[in-house]
């Protein structure tokens, strides 16, 4: 149920009592079991945007001013002038701090302007002296100096730049995944205030923006940080990830929620699909040995233990949930997760057959997308219908096209896919009736 | 949390924030104070940096020593690219020590690969900042002295206890911005 739709249902309340269609009782039964629509003006979410905006443009807008880089201005001029916007930002905040503690617009403005300013003062003075291009160096500096201001100030933008930054970071040293697995240590410092943002306001627009952030850095740093151990151990490690992702946007925090408040939950189901969807193919499995990317300096030994630390983590965390979801016998939300075991499965069966991976994949989104029908169907809802049949599509399209295949599996996979559509629509033809 | 501790908090980050700028900018004005004064050559290499303005690339004519068979030296480990100054003034770099020398002047550096009998090192001096406008055209002049035949483009550095500082770019005996100044006012 979504918010505007409780709003209305609470407008509708009082006129089904005096007409006698409910009593007040079950009013005020409803009213417990849908709980407050909890609503922040809408001025108040115009000024947070609006002040968060103003504070970026202003901040970038100075960053260019200084590095235009005056001549008129000897070195040591030029290196103290670095440090006024560094100054500026911390007094504003400051001043929000002491005199506006409530406001979350101010708050979050002003350590957005700062945490853009430490970067500018640091990045200026690199200017003024010449110091050479270390990005990598000069971002991590920067990104440390700003994450207690997450905490201090309980802003969530400046966790958004710190997540990207230590994304870039953890890239800039993709050829040394002994470094860059640092990554997931540091991004697991803005946990804490993940949770904190889920709780304040489940699924507003912070925790949206939050969730998003993390999704697209974590997908990056696994690139450059994971699966430089083992090759191809990509096919595993990403349909965990984006399990845990699934499963956590899946968590019944709160009823009041659309799929775009949830991005975790969107983007983790459309993540498993599409990966379990690049698996029907043959050559991910043929070529899995000799594409994959080795490191000029192959890990191995102690070095290599934080790369299997996280690795495992992943996966057991995306096993444990998927496992938690069986529990509970609810297939048509548990099937999603079950990418990753599948994919582990495959890897190990790769070398006796590629035809094996493919198969299991087909036939696994087959299922998927049949759950989907059906339970789109016993809930009446055609969204999840047709979410069901577009994949189920796309998978028979993909096999059409796929002439790696022999004639023989494609003419079997086309008869199983066909048989599939007659069973549904036999079993829809049955419920339509029933309904009459 | 309450307000003071928050306060607290915040104000010893601060400190720790302007500590981090302030102390790159002492290190580098001591170092342009008290350091040694090295002449390096430079040959040609504009790439922009969005966020740093723009610069010079920088690329000094020796960047690299001999090899000593002796001693492996692998991407990435820390050398002590020990100075010499040759008879018309310039410096170039004689061996790459493994310990930190004494009584010899020297720059903390990094080896950046091996190429048969050559150890190139990752030197600190890459780029010269100049105003946003300056730079397409310091470049311009500095790729003319720096081309062969001419080859009078060098970078006076100053450095103290293994750590440079760049000081001034100069072409022909002069320095880049009296050049392009001079360039503009003809």
């Amino acid at each position: 149920m979504n918010k505007m739709g409780i709003k209305w249902l609470y407008q509708e309340l009082p006129e089904l009592i005096t007409k006698g269609i409910l009593t007040k009782e079950i009013a005020d039964k409803m009213r417990q079991y849908y709980g407050e629509v909890k609503s922040i003006s809408k001025t108040t979410v115009m000024l947070i945007i609006l002040g968060t905006i103003g504070a970026l443009l202003i901040g970038l807008g100075i960053i260019l001013l200084l590095a235009h880089n005056w001549e008129q201005f000897s070195r040591f001029t030029r290196a103290v002038l670095s440090l006024v916007p560094l100054v500026i930002g911390q007094a504003l905040a400051l001043w929000v701090l002491w005199k506006r503690p409530q406001s979350g617009a101010f708050k979050e403005g002003s350590a957005t302007f700062l945490s853009l300013m430490v970067g500018a003062s640091i990045a200026l003075i690199s200017q003024t002296y010449n110091i050479p291009g270390d990005t990598g160096t000069f971002i991590l500096t920067w990104m440390l100096l700003i994450i207690p201001l997450v905490y201090l100030m309980q802003a969530s933008i400046p966790a958004v730049i710190y997540l990207i930054g230590i994304t870039a970071w953890s890239g800039t040293h993709g050829d040394n995944p002994v470094t860059s697995v640092l990554f997931w240590p540091l991004a697991a410092i803005t946990i804490p205030h993940f949770i904190w943002a889920l709780r304040q306001e489940m699924y507003a627009l912070r925790a949206a923006l939050f969730s998003l952030a993390m999704i697209i850095c974590v997908s990056y740093a696994a690139s450059f940080s994971l699966g430089k151990t083992w090759p191809g151990s990509w096919v595993i490690i990403f349909p965990s990830l984006y399990s845990v992702f699934y499963f956590l946007g899946r968590l019944e925090v709160n009823k009041i929620t659309t799929n775009w408040q949830r991005p975790l939950r969107l983007i983790g189901a459309m993540g498993l699909f599409i990966l379990a969807f690049l698996f029907t193919f043959r050559y991910i499995w043929q070529y899995l040995d000799e594409y994959s990317y080795i490191t000029s300096e192959n890990i191995a030994g102690i070095s290599a233990l934080p790369d299997y630390i996280v690795t495992i983590a992943i996966i057991a965390g995306a096993l444990l949930l998927f496992y938690d979801k069986v529990k509970l016998k609810n297939i048509t939300i548990s099937l999603p997760g079950a990418v990753p075991l599948l994919a582990i499965i495959a890897y190990f069966f790769r070398g006796q057959s590629t035809i094996l991976p493919v198969m299991i994949f087909n036939l696994y989104l087959f299922i998927l997308s049949l759950s989907r029908m059906t339970a789109g169907i016993r809930g009446n809802n055609l969204a999840v219908v047709n979410t069901g049949m577009l994949m189920l599509a796309i998978l028979i399209i993909a096999r059409f096209f796929d002439s790696d295949i022999s004639f023989i599996i494609k003419g079997l996979v086309f008869i199983i896919v066909g048989i599939g559509f007659l069973v549904t629509n036999a079993i829809l033809a049955r419920r339509m009736r029933g309904a009459k | 949390m309450n307000r003071g501790l928050i306060i607290g908090l915040f104000l010893c980050l601060s400190f720790i924030q302007i500590t981090t700028p302030l102390s790159m900018i002492i290190r580098r004005e001591s170092v342009l104070k008290a350091g040694a004064q090295f002449k390096f050559k430079t040959t040609p290499v504009d790439p922009y940096d969005a966020f740093r303005g723009r610069y010079v690339a920088l690329c000094l004519e020796e960047n690299y020593v001999p090899a000593v068979k002796e001693i492996k030296l692998s991407r990435g480990r820390t050398v002590y690219a020990l100075i010499a100054v040759d008879s018309q003034g310039f410096a170039g770099f004689t061996t790459a020590a493994v310990a930190k020398p004494s009584d010899k002047p020297y720059i903390q550096t990094k080896v950046l690969y091996v190429s048969g009998d050559k150890v190139y090192l990752d030197l600190p001096i890459d780029r010269y900042y100049m105003e946003e406008t300056s730079a397409p055209a310091a470049e311009r002049i500095y790729q003319e002295h720096a081309q062969r035949g001419k080859q009078d483009a060098y970078v006076m550095v100053r450095i103290k206890d293994g750590f440079a500082v760049i000081e001034n770019l100069y072409v022909g005996a002069q320095r880049i911005e009296d050049a392009l100044r001079q360039g503009r006012e003809r």
